[in-house]
């Protein structure tokens, strides 16, 4: 095979099975090794909390990846391609030049199947809100579904007062039993300040640059349909193997759900409404 | 119990249903593992192999599992470089059944050559003369490429990706996969047409030896081409297998209707080119080897019923069904078609396996007969056991049908 070992001849045979096969394993191995630099170099650069959405958002089923302007029945039927990130997105842009919605005042409340969504508020696909707050900060908290989904959640952790968040990164992170759950940042920003959840928010957000882009966040018309949107993955998600859609309508979602029906897998059915592949 | 390691979105059987279907495929894993000792250890006197009938039951499965295992480099050519992206919905799967379809065979061959140890002279000593030293590059270059486009499926595991450089790096492989994918089309391309060649460049037996067309025996593109019809039709067969045996519903119908459509595409040429392949040595190449063609079919039990099962049975009546847009909706007929070439294909394999080796190279010969040792039987189905259990443990705990989550949440609508 090779020119050192005994029998080898220089044919035009031997040296196309050597170019051929030298040629197959540098790709290979080449192949790999860009693999891993490239892979050192997001971990370097800390962007890997991007490409941990990507993936996670191209794993999610199409049920949960349906366009805002589908929800509210703007057009029949539309797929995001973008991560939820409508800041971005033409056709988004195109339907905000023809309707608008705006928040609504603080009194507007929305209750949803018992659900509060107040309107005076953005929201976000992972189910955190952003409000407007005194000094150009953003406060940001769960929103009602994720409240009574979850719980009270044992352990916390926050961002520290200070860091960066970008929407669709690392919001914060909680533990409930077993579960390690993941909440999307709704917006980028500074933290702060730390909230405990008791106070019924958790981050106090200064956008980097003053001004905050929430473009890609949802409000004022488009919340209801998506939370009954949302109720219907959740109830999906509870349904026995095999069962489907099979929940009585009518009722109001339970505070401490997880201790309602502790037989089921909670940590797949919130990692399913945190959009959590 | 392993609840936090299966995909998020999908539903298994518990784990202790899981573990009682996974009990036999162990039991008889292990009763192969120990015929594999019996021949390493003491020797091949084990097998029913010797002098004359060199090749038996083991490369008899490598043949077949190489064939069947095609849908792997077939659909990661057709998704990553003719970019059909439905078949996105099985390409997780078809690298899992090609993982396990070549290292089975390489498993397979190293307990065959007797001297696992000395593998390396294969590669340090090779005969470039022989259609068997491309082969044996070819596949230790594919399944190590098999191996890195496994790596993603696993590390996507729900708990797996949590870990960050876990994530990124899945993610920076997925990238490079079209890079892969293009490798692993060029060496199975080889690796098939030499594994057919090697047969057709038997000039001793006339049964086998086929004229050259450029640099290769008429069987390496019968081999290549029929292996690329079969490839998509083991991995349809499979899916509705898994189908079956998990009660899920993991890809549409009309992706078991484009595989169906592709391997009915790749399987009537093939069957166009195998009718003249098989019409010119009818006619020239075995009269002028001074064989009558039929005088072969008369030999103990491989009647011409061989080549019309082959031909029509296995080969023609299948293409057609596929290539029927109408027969491909109803799901019965498409599974039995798909079924069908895959026996064909198994059946091609064997023929040019056992059926040339037994039949008589000297005037004075008898047919030779062969019947597999149990040990061979044993390592035979350990390939199959382990297959069993690679794949099951792969569909529970990796995302091998993306398709899943979609249709199990919109079942209902």
């Amino acid at each position: 095979m090779f020119p050192w070992i005994y029998g080898f001849h220089w044919t035009p045979m031997h040296i196309a099975f050597l170019t051929i096969f030298g040629c197959v394993i540098v790709a290979v191995a080449a192949t790999v090794v860009i693999a891993v630099r490239r892979t050192r170099r997001t971990l370097t650069e800390n962007t890997h909390e991007k490409l941990q959405w990507m993936s996670e958002f191209e794993d999610l089923p199409l049920f949960a990846r349906a366009c805002r302007h589908q929800m509210t029945g703007e057009t029949p039927s539309r797929t995001c391609h973008r991560e939820f990130d409508c800041r971005k997105c033409s056709t988004h842009s195109q339907f905000l030049s023809r309707q608008s919605p705006e928040l609504a005042p603080a009194t507007a409340d929305q209750a949803v199947y018992g659900l509060a969504m107040p309107l005076d508020r953005y929201y976000h696909r992972g189910h955190t809100w952003v409000q407007p707050a005194e000094n150009g900060c953003y406060t940001v908290g769960l929103d009602d579904l994720a409240l009574r989904m979850i719980g009270k959640p044992e352990q916390m952790e926050l961002p520290a007062v200070g860091s960066t968040i970008t929407a669709q990164g690392t919001g914060w992170l909680m533990k409930k039993g077993k579960a390690s759950l993941r909440v999307l940042a709704p917006m980028d920003g500074v933290v702060v300040e730390q909230g405990t959840g008791d106070a019924g928010w958790f981050l106090k957000i200064r956008p980097v640059d003053g001004t905050a882009n929430l473009t890609h966040l949802l409000r004022g018309a488009e919340v209801r349909p998506w939370i009954l949107r949302e109720i219907e993955r959740l109830e999906l998600a509870l349904s026995p193997n095999g069962v489907g859609f099979s929940l009585a309508d009518g009722g109001e979602l339970v505070d401490e759900m997880a201790q309602q029906a502790p037989e089921v897998d909670w940590d797949g059915v919130w990692g399913t409404i945190l959009l959590q592949a | 119990m392993d609840q936090q390691l299966i995909p998020r979105g999908v539903q298994r059987t518990s784990f202790g249903r899981f573990l009682a279907w996974l009990a036999p495929w162990v039991l008889l894993f292990g009763v192969g593992l120990y015929a594999i000792y019996l021949c390493l250890a003491q020797g091949l006197f084990h097998t029913n192999m010797d002098n004359r009938f060199a090749f038996g039951l083991w490369i008899y499965l490598d043949l077949t599992v190489i064939a069947l295992g095609a849908g792997a480099f077939f659909t990661g050519f057709l998704l990553y470089i003719l970019r059909r992206e439905e078949l996105r919905a099985v390409i997780n799967s078809a690298v899992v059944l090609g993982l396990i379809c070549y290292s089975g065979a390489v498993f397979v061959l190293m307990v065959d050559v007797g001297q696992p140890l000395r593998a390396w002279f294969t590669f340090w000593h090779p005969n470039t003369h022989s259609m068997l030293a491309e082969v044996t590059f070819c596949l230790t270059c594919y399944l190590t490429v098999l191996l890195i486009e496994y790596v993603p499926v696993v590390l996507k595991n729900r708990k797996l990706r949590q870990i960050p450089r876990f994530l990124v790096f899945e993610f920076q492989l997925h990238k490079v996969m079209p890079v892969l994918a293009g490798i692993g089309t060029f060496l199975s391309f080889f690796h098939q047409g030499s594994l057919g060649g090697l047969y057709g460049v038997l000039h001793g037996r006339p049964f086998a030896f086929r004229e050259t067309l450029g640099l290769w025996p008429s069987t390496f593109y019968l081999f290549v081409i029929s292996a690329a019809a079969a490839g998509p039709s083991f991995v349809l067969v499979t899916t509705w297998l898994v189908q079956r045996i998990s009660g899920k519903t993991v890809v549409t119908p009309e992706v078991f209707r484009l595989l169906g459509k592709i391997s009915g595409i790749m399987l009537i040429v093939y069957i166009l080119l195998k009718a003249i392949d098989t019409y010119v040595w009818m006619n020239v190449t075995s009269p002028a080897a001074g064989f009558s063609a039929f005088s072969f079919y008369n030999a103990g039990s491989f009647g011409s019923w061989i080549l019309f099962a082959e031909i029509v049975l296995f080969g023609l009546v299948p293409a057609i069904i596929l290539l029927n847009g109408n027969l491909r909706k109803r799901s019965g007929v498409l599974v039995t078609a798909a079924f069908m070439v895959c026996t064909g294909i198994m059946l091609n394999r064997f023929v040019m396996t056992i059926q040339t080796l037994a039949l008589p190279t000297l005037p004075f010969d008898a047919v030779l007969s062969y019947m597999p040792s149990w040990q061979e039987v044993a390592t035979f189905l350990a390939v199959v056991a382990y297959g069993m259990l690679l794949y099951s443990i792969s569909f529970r705990y990796m995302t091998l049908f993306p398709q899943e989550k979609d249709i199990s949440q919109s079942s209902w609508r």
